[in-house]
């Protein structure tokens, strides 16, 4: 046995009730959105909350230095199963982004932002400099940037910008000096212009002019924002009933249980639910944020910081996008969305920061 | 190991606190936006998420139900289903353009081109592209309602004509209205796809028989599948409009036409109720209940017989020798002639230069007015004319209401010419000849009338002066619309001179005149005969002369009983010969029937 007594009392039971607390709201309006559907989609959830909780707890058994010191390893690996994933895999909703083996499907990009975080951890463990060296900053891009251009050449938007936060948080924790901050940032300006002229699909490129105008084709990707908001809008004060939202119910409202979930709960719970689940939401972050605090090693805070900085990202680009105020990028509320390999990398995710907690006083 | 303890950590931890912060922010702006949108718009999102679930639908009402004055039903509706495209659910227009014509078995070509002439109309509109369907043939597409969301179904009432072609022409037939002329409604009194009267009663009681369409408000889902309604308001049927017509009279007049063109009417001189009006060629309304028949639809426009035609209100013919009786009329009572003024007739005449013939070659004799219209003479009533002057002719013509329409409550009746010196310097601005007046005092030159104004004509000498305005509503004939004469002046005659003109028209039909074959034993039937030359008399006797054989249009025109008539009978045949052979024995024939149903 890995984990003794002292270690199990040490483990933020108010952090993991708030996560499982999300998860159950998320299993009722997945129920709400889907029940008049073939396939069990609440059912199914709860079955991969349960197998989540299962890998959180293994995750947590291990102490995080050992993850950190296989990181390379992991990172070999994973560059590797995306490179396979580009070749090998069919298109499933236009990108390639899921290997199958036999029955078992899974996303390499999804395990990839997990052994991003590792990386990171492992690359800062020992930097005590206050800011990034252009040395270490083209080694962290480098090393970065492999795994994300698989990614978009998926092409995979949504894990793509996750993935960019992850990477982003790292830096940040790292410390960027103004001069490299300018540098990026035109780099970026370069890689943007010509991404949108030479590599982005068309269909990307109008998810982009959708925020800008989401009326300029409603049957199109704007019919996505538009019924979103409509949903959000009409919910009103205490919304319209369990089960009872009429775009929901009558399915007007896009990937109800997957993307657009807090749309449902917008639509029938009002703006008092927004209120009440976007209120524990920042608990839960604020909780998991607090564990930068509680961290014993730097190898540790750079795990708890980007992983927290992985949830906070996906959920604040979610509920923006979904009421339309940042473009519809096939990004999933972590906890909530359906989905088992979302829900899977959110709570590992969750588990290495709950792991970095407990073992605040552990000297190994 | 103690060193890591104590390693400092703050930079990071900072950094990674405004971090925090600033997701913090972002959450509270984010919150603020959720704010903005669920309160303080939430009416306007409201409203949008209600229209979008909810779809108005016009339930069809059913036309009111047409009648005779026995009640029967002449105008009827039956069950069936519509289908409909509603081109906003259209994916791939060719796809689906050739999908449905498999379903429906519709060539696709014709299809696109019966939804692309309602480009114009808004896209969430349906198109109706096949009705007149049974229920059998909606099931096939009910059960792939899946494959096809921009079909829609829908039950409607169809129009039927029980007796097919019975009364064709005073029922009228319905027809779709044009895309063009639902987008010049402003007030979108009318739907996509509706069946709007377009000729007979159908049209002069349109508004009546319409009935008030009813709505639903259906709750669809994004697919617009229908998943329950909120709203119902039921549509109310039409009202009823009972004619009077008599359905007896009426099939009998179009079994004596069938096979000839011709016209044959029976009315009331009383009251104004028209019991019968045939028209032949007729045709079959039910065939244009479908909104799809362009093939029959233009062989019956481009028949040159043209069946479409009421030839009763729109037919134009010489009335011939019926006009001598408002010769007659216009002799006596401005004092031209007495009863007993004689005129000899020795066959033919010289008159204005020209040699002038009587249909009886040998000369009737002697003849009195009555005599002269029992016998139909031409030498007295040229004698008559030139003493009368065109413009006194065409004074009495007018008191009887011949070259204008008769008001009858059906649209699109012509109104015919009565000739006179001031009509022809005023159209042809040339004086008038004599020699023309000797034409018209025969009934022929340019004198042009509708069967219907000849049995109105009828009814005013029947009723000695005061006739009813001819019609076909039960009720009585509606309120005269504008530009629609309402009462005659007939009455302006001396009654005296009624009596003559019917001592005459009596003896044509009960003493050996021309119109003896309409005699019925027991009924005191009054009546005249014509033949209309559709040439003049010169030609059609060289012609004649060559072996060709010319028929005129045969006339007859008659009442009966003499004492207080109750029904006129005008009978045109087109090319039937003479009156007397071909129309006399055919208004006969009604009248008997007529005897026989009121037990005369």
């Amino acid at each position: 046995m890995m984990i003794d007594r002292r270690l199990f009392q040490e483990i933020d039971w108010v952090l993991l009730g708030l996560v499982l607390l999300q998860a159950l709201i998320g299993v009722f309006f997945i129920y709400s959105s889907s029940h008049f559907l073939a396939g069990g989609y609440h059912v199914r959830q709860l079955v991969w909350i349960g197998a989540s909780l299962v890998a959180l707890v293994l995750v947590l058994v291990i102490d995080y230095k050992f993850f950190v010191s296989l990181a390379v390893y992991f990172y070999g690996l994973t560059a590797v199963l995306l490179a396979v994933t580009l070749v090998f895999a069919r298109f499933i909703a236009g990108t390639k982004s899921w290997l199958t083996f036999g029955l078992m499907q899974f996303q390499p990009s999804e395990m990839a932002k997990i052994v991003m975080i590792l990386l990171f951890a492992r690359l800062f463990a020992d930097y005590k400099r206050p800011y990034l060296t252009p040395q270490h900053t083209w080694l962290a891009l480098l090393l970065s940037g492999i795994p994300l251009g698989l990614i978009i050449l998926q092409p995979d938007l949504g894990t793509a910008m996750t993935f960019l936060a992850i990477i982003g948080g790292g830096f940040i924790l790292a410390g960027l000096k103004k001069k490299t901050i300018i540098v990026l940032l035109l780099a970026a300006l370069v890689l943007g212009v010509g991404g949108w002229n030479f590599a982005l699909k068309s269909y990307q490129k109008n998810r982009i002019t959708t925020l800008l105008n989401p009326l300029h084709d409603p049957r199109g990707s704007g019919y996505q924002v538009n019924q979103s908001k409509i949903a959000i809008g009409s919910g009103g004060l205490a919304g319209k009933g369990f089960m009872k939202g009429s775009q929901s119910q009558l399915r007007f409202l896009p990937a109800r249980h997957t993307d657009f979930i807090f749309s449902v709960i917008g639509e029938e719970a009002g703006f008092l639910g927004v209120l009440t689940v976007i209120g524990l939401y920042f608990l839960m972050l604020a909780r998991m944020f607090s564990a930068v605090g509680k961290a014993r090693d730097r190898a540790g805070v750079y795990i708890v910081f980007t992983a927290s900085v992985l949830i906070a990202f996906q959920f604040l680009v979610n509920i923006l996008m979904i009421i339309g105020l940042f473009p519809v990028v096939g990004i999933t509320l972590p906890f909530l969305s359906y989905g088992g390999s979302s829900l899977l990398t959110s709570f590992v995710a969750c588990g290495l920061i709950l792991n970095v907690r407990m073992r605040r006083f552990a000297n190994v | 190991m103690v060193e890591r303890i104590y390693e400092d950590l703050s930079l990071v931890r900072r950094r990674a606190a405004a971090v925090f912060r600033v997701i913090a922010v972002l959450v509270v702006l984010a919150l603020v936006y959720y704010w903005k949108v669920q309160i303080l718009e939430h009416k306007k999102y409201w409203g949008l998420a209600e229209a979008n679930r909810t779809r108005m639908r016009v339930l069809a009402a059913p036309r009111g139900l047409i009648r005779d004055r026995n009640r029967w039903i002449l105008a009827d509706n039956r069950a069936a289903f519509k289908v409909s495209l509603v081109r906003e659910n259209v994916r791939d227009p060719e796809a689906s353009y050739s999908a449905i014509g498999r379903l429906l078995g519709v060539d696709a070509g014709v299809l696109r081109a019966r939804v692309e002439a309602y480009k114009s109309v808004q896209l969430f509109e349906p198109v109706v592209i096949a009705d007149g369907l049974g229920a059998d043939d909606v099931a096939p597409i009910e059960s792939r309602r899946l494959e096809f969301p921009e079909l829609v179904v829908e039950a409607e009432p169809q129009r039927y004509y029980p007796g097919g072609s019975l009364a064709a022409h005073v029922l009228g037939y319905l027809q779709e209205r044009t895309p063009e002329e639902i987008r010049a409604e402003p007030a979108r009194v009318l739907r996509l796809g509706e069946m709007v009267g377009k000729t007979g009663v159908e049209r002069e009681y349109d508004r009546v028989l319409r009935g008030q369409d009813g709505s639903v408000y259906e709750v669809v889902d994004s697919l617009g599948r229908v998943r329950g309604e909120t709203a119902r308001e039921s549509p109310v049927q039409g009202g009823d409009v009972e004619l009077t017509l008599d359905s007896r009279l009426q099939a009998l007049a179009e079994e004596l036409l069938d096979g000839r063109e011709g016209v044959i009417i029976a009315l009331d001189p009383r009251s104004g109720d028209v019991l019968a009006l045939a028209s032949y060629p007729t045709f079959d309304p039910n065939r244009f209940i479908t909104r799809f028949t362009p093939t029959e639809w233009t062989e019956l426009m481009s028949d040159p017989l043209s069946p479409l035609e009421n030839r009763a209100i729109r037919g134009l013919y010489a009335p011939g020798s019926i006009f001598k009786l408002v010769m007659a009329m216009g002799g006596l009572d401005f004092g031209y002639v007495s009863p007993g003024t004689s005129v000899y007739c020795s066959g033919s005449m010289e008159i204005y230069g020209a040699v002038k013939h009587c249909w009886f070659e040998p000369g009737h004799g002697a003849m009195n007015l009555a005599d002269a219209i029992k016998n139909s003479c031409n030498i007295y009533f040229y004698q008559l004319g030139r003493r009368l002057g065109i413009d006194l002719i065409a004074h009495a013509a007018d008191r009887f209401g011949l070259g204008k329409p008769t008001g009858l409550d059906l649209a699109g009746e012509k109104e015919g010419l009565v000739p006179s010196t001031d009509w022809k310097s005023k159209t042809l601005k040339a004086p008038w000849y004599p020699g023309e007046t000797i034409s018209v005092a025969i009934g022929q030159g340019q004198l042009q009338v509708t069967p219907m104004q000849v049995a109105l004509l009828t009814a005013a000498i029947a009723m000695r002066g005061a006739p009813s305005r001819p019609h076909f509503l039960k009720a009585g004939p509606p309120q005269p619309a504008a530009g629609r004469p309402g009462g005659r002046d007939a009455s302006e005659f001396k009654k005296s001179t009624f009596e003559n003109i019917i001592a005459g028209m009596w003896g044509s039909v009960n003493d050996g005149g021309t119109g003896n074959g309409a005699f019925v034993a027991g009924l005191d039937i009054c009546g005249k005969t014509g033949s209309t030359q559709t040439m003049s008399r010169e030609s059609a006797e060289r012609l004649a002369r060559a072996g060709r054989e010319i028929k005129t249009h045969s006339w007859f025109s008659g009442f009966a009983p003499r004492v207080d008539p109750r029904l006129v009978v005008t009978v045109l045949v087109e090319y039937g010969g003479g009156g007397g052979a071909t129309a006399a024995p055919l208004a006969g024939k009604i009248f008997s029937l007529f005897k026989a149903i009121e037990g005369l």
